[in-house]
């Protein structure tokens, strides 16, 4: 087949043309000047109503009471005034905590195996969704302070002789989670600030006073010589390549924490790639649901987020809900057929006890929901839509943890051990506490960060050209690493 | 030899071949490419510039962090416990498949956390080649930097700003850096 790359023509004819229009609905191929970029972004992050301050005053508000102000009751009064009890100690405290864990991972995969791939879609909003890491991590990562009771012993995780000539176990996979997540925080958290730099050196060129000298210091003096964009790629190639595998071994290990224990329905050797492809499915559902807020609430964000990335992302979430789903009846399966007393009334239970509207809203909304609509193109380019169906998928994963914990512990090998889980109010409150906190401070590092990587998508529109094939237009991309 | 003075050759955005070609003009006038550097506010890569490749440690610096991560596990897997010795019974004292867990937590956050040192120490680094900035580089444009003796500027300006550069003489470095 001869195909003759040249630059579109005015000369095209009219269903080129009409490709080429269509074509012009792509960010990539919609470009502009590297200045009026620079400049929609920075209003982006300046342009604040009375709504906005509104909403950091309450969110605020809502941290302090919901989770500041009841933890530090928890701590006073005791843990005893949460629903865990015997024989279920592992409640909403748990489940949230792996429900944040599960949402950190959608930066990285976003981010780094988006990058690794060279998918070019991810350009516009890996930024937007490293935050997701960040954040969503340092709100799971309260909870083990926070199921410990004792808070104020948390240091007997750290590894130096005590008075007692104790350490820390590094067999246990308590340590191991220890370890793994602040393996994740700190290299997610550099992950974020490495691709920033150029960002940062644009903020501190188009800002005075406080900002100008923030944005100086967090710049490292960059200029942009051949040196730095090299050294910056180098880095970015190493933690995109590095942080894969960490990402990982975080959520794996968070599985571990259940498998390697000899609880019924936990003892699965599956649980590590399960709970992988629902952290992946729920925290790429969190990037789209907050990609729809973002371009609903921040000025200019509709140029940058277009229904093509929605779209882009609605497919991976329609793949990871089917693998999801192969895993989870791998699992049930597998565990209904062995036989095992235990494991098999729990799975009854799961599907017919007082609490089994969880398990069924599980499926639903894992299932069902995205099978039904995320195949349509028009559904997955629907802003409010796509927001709708991203909540309820993660509705349905945290659904999914508090099935596998609480649901599961109170039904074990004993039945005069048996018992029921209902979370009390402390419980709930701290679990809201943390999504408000989360949501504070999306909403803080709005109006500090640039949250699109404006270098990035500089480039990949300079890497996407029009060329003409035959008696057509076709969207090709140059290599320019 | 006469006092060099730093120029700022300042292309608009889309002028890429225009900055390679003035690249190629200034080695012909005798400017060696240790004293030329570009700046950009997009990565264009050597190749596009016709210019010797950058060099980095931060690859050596990473392997090294790994490495020191490593046998920090190393230490806590198998140090801690002759150090302070824990016996549970039916279980080993010491065991390799649990130990790979830490393995490879600490040698990944070595690895990563040297990285981003790596990069930060070069980052804050005197550097040798001409310095000089200006804040249209963030806006898009290509600065082509570079020290030059007097005599040449006739020449210089004649070249470059006949490839659409907007020259800008002794183009300092404003303070970039916090300190």
């Amino acid at each position: 087949m001869a195909v003759e790359t040249q630059p579109v023509s005015p000369a095209l004819n009219q269903p080129a043309r009409e490709e080429e229009e269509a074509l012009r609905e792509q960010l990539m191929f919609d470009p502009r000047p590297r200045e009026e970029l620079n400049r929609m972004v920075m209003e982006s992050m300046y342009s604040t109503s009375p709504r906005y301050w509104v909403a950091v005053g309450v969110l605020t508000a809502l941290v302090l009471v919901c989770l500041v102000g009841m933890w530090g009751y928890m701590i006073f009064t005791g843990i005893g005034i949460a629903g865990i009890r015997k024989p279920i100690y592992w409640g909403v405290f748990i489940v949230t905590f792996v429900f944040w864990i599960g949402i950190s991972h959608a930066g990285t995969f976003v981010s780094a195996i988006l990058r690794v791939f060279k998918a070019e879609f991810r350009r516009p909003f890996t930024r937007a969704a490293e935050l997701m890491t960040t954040f969503g991590l340092a709100a799971g990562a309260l909870y083990p302070l926070i199921h410990l009771g004792r808070v104020w012993v948390f240091y007997w995780m750290i590894p130096y002789p005590n008075a007692r000539w104790l350490w820390p176990n590094f067999r246990s996979p308590l340590v191991w989670d220890f370890l793994a997540i602040t393996t994740y925080l700190l290299s997610s958290t550099i992950y974020l600030y490495l691709p920033l730099l150029p960002d940062l050196a644009m903020a501190r060129d188009r800002t005075q006073g406080w900002r100008h000298a923030v944005y100086k210091a967090l710049a490292l003096g960059w200029r942009g010589t051949e040196a730095e964009w090299f050294r910056l790629r180098k880095a970015i190639n190493i933690f995109a390549f590095a942080i894969i595998p960490v990402m990982f071994s975080v959520h794996t290990i968070v599985s571990w924490d259940f498998a390697v224990g000899q609880v019924g329905g936990w003892n699965s050797t599956i649980f590590g790639p399960y709970f992988i492809i629902g952290a992946i499915l729920s925290g790429v559902s969190a990037v789209i649901t907050i990609l729809v807020i973002l371009r609903a609430t921040l000025k200019h964000m509709d140029y940058f987020i277009r229904p093509e990335h929605l779209d882009a992302l609605g497919k991976l979430v329609l793949v990871f809900s089917m693998a999801w789903a192969y895993f989870f009846f791998n699992d049930y399966l597998v565990s209904w057929y062995g036989g095992y007393e235990v494991t098999r009334r729990i799975l009854t239970l799961h599907a017919t006890g007082p609490t089994a509207w969880v398990w069924y809203c599980m499926l639903f909304f894992n299932v069902v929901i995205p099978w039904l609509t995320l195949w349509s193109r028009k559904i997955r380019r629907t802003p409010w839509a796509m927001f709708i169906i991203t909540v309820l998928i993660n509705v349905g994963m945290y659904f999914e943890r508090y099935t596998i914990i609480p649901m599961t512990l109170g039904h074990q090998r004993f039945p005069f051990d048996w018992g029921e889980y209902s979370p009390r109010l402390p419980e709930i409150s701290i679990a809201f506490g943390t999504l408000c906190l989360f949501i504070l401070l999306y909403l803080l590092a709005s109006r500090l960060i640039p949250l699109v990587p404006v270098w990035e998508v500089r480039e990949g529109q300079e890497a996407h050209k029009v060329v003409k094939v035959g008696k057509t237009v076709v969207p090709s991309v140059s290599e320019l690493e | 030899m006469s006092r060099r003075i730093i120029h700022l050759a300042l292309f608009p955005e889309d002028a890429l071949d225009q900055a390679a070609e003035a690249l190629e003009t200034l080695r012909g006038m005798g400017i060696t490419d240790r004293d030329m550097t570009v700046i950009s506010g997009t990565p264009f890569s050597e190749k596009m510039l016709g210019r010797p490749m950058a060099w980095t440690r931060i690859s050596i610096i990473g392997i090294a962090g790994a490495l020191m991560g490593f046998l920090t596990a190393l230490f806590f897997n198998f140090g801690t416990p002759l150090l302070y010795p824990i016996r549970v019974g039916g279980m080993a004292y010491q065991t390799l498949p649990t130990s790979f867990v830490v393995f490879f937590e600490l040698t990944m956050l070595g690895l990563l956390i040297s990285t981003f040192l790596g990069v930060f120490v070069e980052m804050i680094s005197p550097s040798f080649g001409p310095q000089g900035y200006d804040p249209r580089i963030t806006d898009g444009h290509i600065g082509v930097l570079f020290w030059a003796p007097p005599e040449l500027d006739p020449r210089l300006h004649e070249a470059l700003t006949g490839l659409g550069a907007e020259i800008i003489h002794g183009a300092e470095a404003k303070k970039l850096w916090l300190f």
